[in-house]
């Protein structure tokens, strides 16, 4: 196991308490617990890329950021608006 | 070892153990608003040090350019996602005080 994919293991482990968050709590601080998991999806899709060579990797980071921003700001209007 | 490979460990130490404070901060934190400073400091200095580990690691290749990409478009445009989620934020607790 090189750096890369420690890194990225250490990121991926750090979704599980996000995600018991993202659950748990009220909707507007589930929100911001689901915004940070996409920034951490993201930096563990590049470090993932880097440590297994697999260079397709590096786009799927790409849309994991783009995806996860629309995402938030849809939920983020939604929460605003409706509750 | 390398002064290349003694750099991406210094670098990906540091961002992911920045990432982890900032993970932690989001789940300590008792206020919306503290929890989303948390957030935001998520995709600010420590995705800056994963990518300059990728990029020490990969060069300019494209590979290289897609981890450009991929944490540029979070550092640019993650400020108008934490301002977004901190006014539904206001709105929920001022419909919540009256």
């Amino acid at each position: 196991m090189n750096a890369f994919q420690i890194a990225a293991t250490v990121l991926i482990a750090a979704l599980a308490p996000l995600l018991v968050a993202a659950s748990l709590r009220r909707p507007i601080d589930g929100l911001v617990a689901v915004e940070t998991a996409g920034a951490v999806t993201t930096l563990a899709l590049v470090c993932l890329s880097v440590g297994l060579g697999q260079s397709f990797l590096f786009t799927v980071a790409v849309i994991a950021a783009v995806a996860s921003w629309i995402g938030g700001l849809v939920f983020a209007r939604f929460l605003g608006r409706w509750i | 070892m390398h002064a290349a490979d003694l750099a991406v460990d210094i670098l990906l130490a540091l961002g992911v153990g920045a990432e982890l404070l900032c993970v932690a901060g989001v789940l300590v934190m008792r206020t919306t608003f503290d929890r989303l400073h948390y957030a935001a400091a998520a995709t600010t200095v420590p995705a800056l040090l994963v990518l300059a580990a990728a990029l020490v690691r990969e060069h300019v290749t494209s590979g290289g350019l897609e981890a450009i990409a991929a944490v540029g478009l979070l550092f640019l445009l993650n400020p108008a996602l934490v301002i977004a989620t901190a006014r539904a934020a206001r709105r929920i607790e001022e419909a919540g005080e009256t």
